[in-house]
């Protein structure tokens, strides 16, 4: 069974600063493997030991997310090797056309019976590229998938709905979205930081993907800072909690809001 | 007649949202193109939205044990057939499965934070708010769009309705084999005028009965920022507020042992006043309060209760 776990190297808009214009400064902001990432690769990690499957890593983006540091960062999280579409023209590039490109490398690796992802990118939080990704590969896609068992062909997936958990069968291939809760990913020891080092990471050339181009241009014609409520900052001394309690409850009946 | 927006529905029909967007769209640009809406969820979602206002809806009929993302490839193929200018869905895991579908045979683009969409020309002009809500782009598209939006409230009955079409495709091979639900009480956190959100600060699901006294003597709902550890189950995910969570504009926010990280606050950002406890002074989350008690919520939270009878 090949399963593939697609993975993002990105940084976090916390350490982002934006302009009074809305520009967004990175350049604080250190790269790093997007935050649910390794929960899904954990999810798929349980399965590929119980079934003995390959587990293939998979990332697409503009220069830098081929790096031995980012390729690393994934290979220690269990992977058994990594496959990296690193390309200038992806900076900036949309969740459609990252789908799109993540389909082609899917169809590259061959014979692929499952993809994981995270629930949502640290940077972007769309939630669409893995549902945009199954609708590239003509496959049925699952979000918020807490558990996975079984055997290709027969997989059990649990998700969580409203207020509970579902329990599907997918006979299939098909793209499951881990939910950010889904697991607690194991921590990288040494020796799986050293053995990462000797792990294959292919370099795939986009070109020879032959993605077909989206349908549809975007132009980002401006940015602005969104409208925030500005904010009293007011700290209330807590030396003694009763005396902090009753002013707090006594500035809230002021403001109206109790 | 064209479609000039179609709507995918998954198993639930609030999308008064999205046609309120998608009418606004088909009248300023003077376009006589329809708004649709093809549904992937059990008939009686199909015929709520046949009497909502829109123009047609096409019914994808599902044999009972198949959940809407199984329909996910015969939306695409309904949307394909007449392909529109726009392509709506609501915030909900089954919407998402079939917007990505239907953007991804159309090669459309996708935008994720539109906070207002207008047409323009043959296009659209989308204000779009980007990485964790830090900035917006005025986004010019030409070509087709798929935007992921705040579906709304179920729409009202708007008149007897319209025909629903039926199409079945073969569904794609998913079968629902087991439904357990939790227990956990329904709330609508948007409806709420008082919240209190609880983060890693509260250290034992024990602790929680503390935050209900607070909740009973505030009158307000309780939730909770995005828990990332397994097991740390104590409500239901339809409390969790944040960036992949609900956002909601309360007339109070209280964050209890909550740091104050922004894919946090994002959910909260539009609440009339926000007041902050949590025992670290450097929690960034001060600065985004309108009140701050820097200090150990075990004594804050109950003084706050007596104060409050």
């Amino acid at each position: 069974m090949k399963i593939v776990v697609a993975y993002k190297w990105t940084r976090d808009p916390e350490e982002a600063s934006v302009g009074a214009d809305g520009t967004v400064d990175w350049s604080r902001a250190k790269p790093g493997l997007s935050a649910y990432d390794p929960v899904a690769i954990e999810l798929a990690r349980r399965l590929a030991e119980a079934t003995g499957a390959e587990l293939i890593g998979v990332t697409a983006g503009d220069t830098g997310v081929g790096a031995a540091i980012a390729a690393k960062a994934a290979l220690s999280r269990g992977l058994d090797r990594t496959v990296i579409i690193e390309d200038a023209s992806l900076k900036g590039a949309g969740r459609a056309e990252l789908a799109a490109v993540l389909a082609g490398a899917v169809r590259h690796i061959g014979d692929v019976d499952l993809v994981v992802t995270g629930d949502s990118s640290v940077d972007v939080a769309a939630k669409m590229v893995p549902t945009l990704l199954a609708g590239e590969l003509g496959w049925p896609a699952v979000a918020e998938v807490n558990e996975l068992t079984g055997e290709a062909g027969t997989l059990r997936v649990q998700r969580a709905i409203p207020g509970g958990v579902q329990v599907l069968e997918v006979s299939g291939p098909a793209v499951l979205a881990a939910a950010a809760d889904a697991a607690v990913p194991r921590v990288p020891g040494m020796k799986d930081l050293l053995a990462a080092g000797k792990k294959p990471a292919e370099h795939l050339d986009l070109a020879s993907l032959d993605v077909p181009a989206r349908n549809a241009v975007l132009t980002v014609t401006g940015t602005s800072r969104p409208e925030r409520k500005s904010r009293r900052g007011q700290i209330i001394d807590t030396t003694d909690p009763a005396a902090a309690a009753t002013e707090l409850v006594q500035a809230l009946h002021g403001a109206g809001v109790l | 007649m064209s479609v000039n927006v179609w709507i995918v529905v998954g198993d639930q029909p609030a999308i008064g949202n999205l046609i309120a967007v998608a009418r606004a769209l088909g009248e300023a640009a003077g376009a006589d193109g329809q708004v649709a809406a093809v549904v992937a969820g059990p008939r009686p979602v199909a015929e709520t939205v046949a009497a909502s206002g829109v123009d047609r809806v096409v019914w994808c009929g599902l044999p009972d044990d198949a959940p809407a993302e199984a329909s996910a490839l015969a939306v695409a193929d309904v949307v394909a057939a007449d392909p529109p200018r726009v392509v709506l869905g609501g915030r909900n895991p089954g919407e998402r499965v079939l917007l990505g579908a239907a953007a991804a045979r159309l090669r459309a683009a996708v935008l994720t934070g539109a906070r207002s969409v207008s047409a323009d020309g043959d296009g659209v002009v989308v204000v779009n708010a980007v990485f964790g809500d830090i900035s917006e782009e005025t986004v010019a598209v030409s070509g087709p769009v798929a935007l992921l939006m705040d579906g709304g409230s179920v729409p009202p009955a708007a008149g007897p309705g319209v025909p629903i079409e039926e199409v079945t495709a073969a569904p794609l091979g998913l079968k629902v084999i087991e439904t357990r639900m939790f227990g956990f009480d329904e709330v609508d956190l948007g409806a709420a005028p008082r919240v209190i959100g609880i983060g890693r600060g509260l250290k034992a699901k024990e602790d929680l009965a503390l935050i209900e006294a607070l909740a009973e003597a505030a009158k307000a709902e309780i939730a909770c920022s995005r828990p990332v550890a397994e097991g740390l189950n104590w409500m239901g995910k339809d409390r969790y507020i944040g960036s992949s969570g609900a956002r909601i504009t309360p007339q109070l926010y209280l964050a209890i042992g909550i740091s104050g990280q922004l894919q946090h606050m994002v959910g909260v950002v539009g609440a009339e006043t926000i007041v902050a406890i949590n025992s670290d002074p450097n929690a960034v989350v001060f600065a985004q309060a309108d009140y701050g008690l820097v200090g150990d919520l075990y004594q804050l939270v109950p003084a706050i209760t007596s104060a409050l009878k």
